[in-house]
């Protein structure tokens, strides 16, 4: 390892350079990279005290507002505060641009290939992708065989988590059902720009404050029949982990926030409970996993959805945004086909690329998996939040058995993959800025005719020195992302 | 607006204006532990719990049929108001409960009013009751009265005067009809003992703010019959009953405005009923248990009022309504 070259004192003193990860900030050299020069200049004239003031304030920033998140544990719901670092990670239009081609490649393929498997099944009997992975995959909905999605737009909005070593950037992966995290990426700009408001018109930073607007669009051009469509936003309740993103959304385009107890069925067609009466909803833009969308088609205990939504959607009086059934897109033993559905159904190459991946459904998977547990990291396929996944390397031998013990049981339901060396960024920790590993979250939104990728995204931290894990309920926080003009 | 939105409105204004007569009522009887006797200080509390439908928190009967009540020390009496997580109309447990409403409206809550009742509760969390009482009883709840005037403030500044904020003031001013009668009840049947205790209709004044506007029109000897008056039909006065029952009446017909609703809606209907009973005197009001049965049905007719307003905007079936 090596120190930065400005570290003769300052904020930068501890800062470590180690070549085995790519630095955000930092070349090889130590010097900061072009498009971080301003800001390390900005940030090694900062004594510690005025740094820590502005943490404290952005931390303020989100305490009062209540910007939070929810960890469930065993038996209580706890309400947290999403930890935010000060200092932005930047990229230059020119790695944006990539990241961009990248995202629309993927998501129009990825919308294809739901129609494809949900009507013709082209390329499962082309066998690009294993029938058996498909229909077996417990996010693969049959209610949704051959029926007509608005548009043929299945994933509206896709959140697809990004991350770069020294070959470049690459896809972890993709989030297809009900990704979030915007609402975390809006308040980091906003604590962030109020924090270095001279910094941040100095750099000419690419804005996201319309994605509320973008979004709003992206949803009513799903019901373009109507001149004005009611939207609205299904949440299944304050105490979820995302609630409050829901609320800060249906806030910012100005339609209802509703929770299942507040839709009926009237009619065949899905309407909300006003204090004058039903009013109807036109589309719907669901926060809620499909098994409790509908306790009459899914499941039955399920108190979050509607009885007798599905069955509107079915009859076309009301768009669904995503659609059910995007699971099976997203789910991790699918990811690795992704390149070869991209380029059976767009005839191109593959702009970002996957990630190294084990299948251990395949009995060859499963033995390098076994084989290779201490140098691998193993996740469920339908897991998320960091839950349930095992980081070999960090893991102890007892855990490593137990993990074994685990796959040899049910191997269909695990992947592997190498152990990443993700990129690190300066982060502000306890009175220094030290080097955290990173990643990135951007949104894209597919509308009946265009596509939008946001210019920034949810950058995630492992705060703890040395972690890889940037899941909020494991400990991550946020950063904001400021992607650079030309 | 959604039905369940207008409930959270509705209940976040209930849930304030309960924290601010809880607070007003605490501060009364705070602010007579340094002067006050003991056994006169014994008669304020039962006063004040009876006032608030509670029974005193760790009291003991005593003698025949709990003649004699032992209660407690002033600070366990005053914690179980303030901080008591168990007791659901502590000031802790209603601002938890308004903070819970609002989260529930994001959506629909200006982001001031939102910071505001949100600060408010993460400041009375925080409070150490036990510190604040020790340097001055009656501190942390005047602080909690000015963070209540605060959010007052910034609801009355920023909110759109739309049915947000019509369901909210709904809620707090059917909350403030229901409490302020069973307030004017409860003062109206003390007995002579309780009453030379120091609970003394100039008190009442003091716990409803009007004290010195009574003293402005008639003069610093409180009579009993004008002080009734005015807390009961002065429309001018914030916590007269007429005062609250014309803003209810006014909030009705803003939510079902003239002509959107024929007949009139059941609880405009009950609301102009209470605008009737407040605004005339009853004969015979002076004497003591007329007055207190007089408050009573106010208190009833309030209750009555919450259901009807429940029924008729909230918990109605999809058929009784028309779509809009």
């Amino acid at each position: 390892m090596s120190q930065v070259p400005a570290a003769d004192g300052g904020v930068f003193a501890d800062y470590d350079l180690d070549p085995a990860y790519y630095d955000e900030m930092f070349g090889p050299d130590g010097d900061p990279r072009e498009a971080s020069s301003r800001l390390n200049a900005a940030l090694a004239d900062l004594a510690s005290d005025d740094l820590t003031k502005l943490q404290e304030g952005v931390y303020r920033h989100f305490l009062h507002e209540g910007i939070t998140f929810t960890v469930l544990d065993a038996d209580k719901a706890t309400e947290q505060i999403i930890p935010i670092d000060c200092v932005p990670r930047l990229l230059t239009a020119a790695e944006w641009d990539h990241i961009e081609r990248g995202l629309k490649q993927r998501l129009a393929a990825l919308n294809l290939f739901l129609k494809d498997v949900y009507h013709d099944g082209r390329c499962l009997r082309d066998g690009i992708v294993p029938i058996d992975l498909v229909l077996g995959c417990p996010q693969y909905r049959m209610e949704m065989r051959g029926l007509k999605v608005p548009h043929d737009v299945y994933v509206a909005v896709c959140g697809t988590d990004i991350v770069r070593t020294h070959d470049g950037f690459a896809v972890l992966e993709d989030n297809l059902r009900v990704p979030s995290g915007v609402s975390y990426m809006l308040a980091c700009r906003n604590a962030i720009k109020d924090a270095f408001p001279r910094l941040y018109r100095a750099h000419r930073v690419r804005e996201v404050a319309d994605y509320a607007e973008r979004l709003y669009a992206t949803l009513a051009s799903l019901r373009p029949s109507l001149q004005d469509p009611n939207v609205a936003i299904l949440t299944p309740g304050m105490h979820n982990s995302a609630y409050y993103e829901h609320a800060f959304l249906a806030g910012e385009m100005g339609i209802d926030l509703v929770e299942g107890q507040d839709l009926v069925l009237r009619d065949g067609a899905l309407h909300a409970r006003t204090t004058a009466g039903l009013r109807r909803v036109d589309v719907l833009y669901r926060r809620i996993d499909d098994d409790f969308l509908d306790p009459v088609q899914f499941r039955s205990e399920s108190i979050l959805g509607t009885a007798g939504l599905f069955h509107a959607y079915r009859s076309g009086n009301v768009v669904l945004a995503n659609a059910p059934g995007t699971g099976v897109a997203d789910d991790k033993s699918l990811y690795s086909y992704v390149p070869r559905i991209i380029r059976y159904f767009l005839d191109e190459e593959p702009i970002l690329a996957n990630i190294e991946t084990h299948l251990c459904r395949e009995p060859e998977g499963l033995a390098y998996t076994l084989e290779h547990l201490d140098e691998l990291v193993v996740k469920e396929v339908g897991g998320a939040g960091g839950y349930g996944m095992l980081v070999g390397p960090h893991a102890s031998a007892d855990e490593r058995a137990r993990y074994a013990e685990r796959l040899r049981a049910d191997p269909a339901n695990f992947i592997s993959q190498p152990v990443l060396a993700l990129s690190r960024a300066p982060c502000f920790i306890g009175g220094a800025i030290e080097p955290r590993h990173v990643d990135l979250r951007p949104f894209v939104l597919q509308g009946r005719d265009e596509q939008h990728v946001v210019p920034g995204g949810l950058c995630r931290v492992a705060l703890r020195r040395g972690s890889l894990v940037v899941n909020s309920s494991q400990g991550g926080g946020c950063k904001d992302l400021w992607i650079l003009e030309d | 607006m959604l039905a369940r939105v207008a409930a959270e409105f509705y209940w976040l204004g209930r849930h304030v204006e309960r924290i601010e007569h809880t607070a007003r009522l605490l501060r009364f009887q705070l602010t007579r532990l340094a002067d006050c006797p003991v056994d006169d200080l014994n008669v304020g509390w039962q006063a004040v719990y009876r006032i608030l439908g509670q029974a005193p928190v760790g009291a003991t009967a005593s003698g025949e049929e709990a003649e004699a009540i032992v209660i407690p020390d002033a600070y366990t009496l005053a914690g179980e108001l303030v901080e008591e997580r168990s007791n659901p109309d502590s000031l802790l447990s209603c601002w938890e409960l308004g903070r819970e409403n609002g989260q529930r409206v994001r959506a629909q809550l200006p982001l001031p009013v939102w910071t505001c009742l949100n600060q408010g509760y993460l400041w009375i969390r925080e409070s150490d009751f036990s510190a604040a009482w020790s340097k001055a009883p009656d501190a942390l709840v005047n602080d909690a009265i000015d963070r209540l005037r605060l959010l007052a403030g910034v609801v009355q500044d920023v909110m759109p005067r739309d049915d947000t904020w019509r369901f909210l003031e709904l809620g707090r001013f059917t909350e403030r009809v229901q409490h302020q009668a069973a307030l004017l009840a409860s003062w109206a049947e003390l007995n002579s003992e309780e009453r030379a205790s120091g609970l003394s209709w100039a008190e009442l004044l003091r716990v409803c703010g009007a004290y010195e506007i009574y003293c402005r029109r008639h003069s610093t000897d409180v009579e009993k019959k004008e002080a009734v008056r005015l807390l009961t039909q002065d429309p001018e006065i914030p916590r007269s009953l007429r005062f609250s029952v014309q803003r209810i009446e006014e909030l009705l017909a803003g939510i079902d405005p003239v002509g959107a609703r024929y007949p009139l809606a059941p609880p405009h209907r009950m609301a102009l009923r209470l605008t009737a009973t407040v605004e005339v005197e009853p004969a015979g009001l002076s004497a003591e248990s007329a007055a207190g049965d007089y408050f009573r049905s106010v208190e009833d007719d309030a209750r009555t009022l919450h259901h009807l307003t429940m029924a008729a905007y909230v918990t109605h079936t999809p058929a009784e309504g028309l779509a809009t």
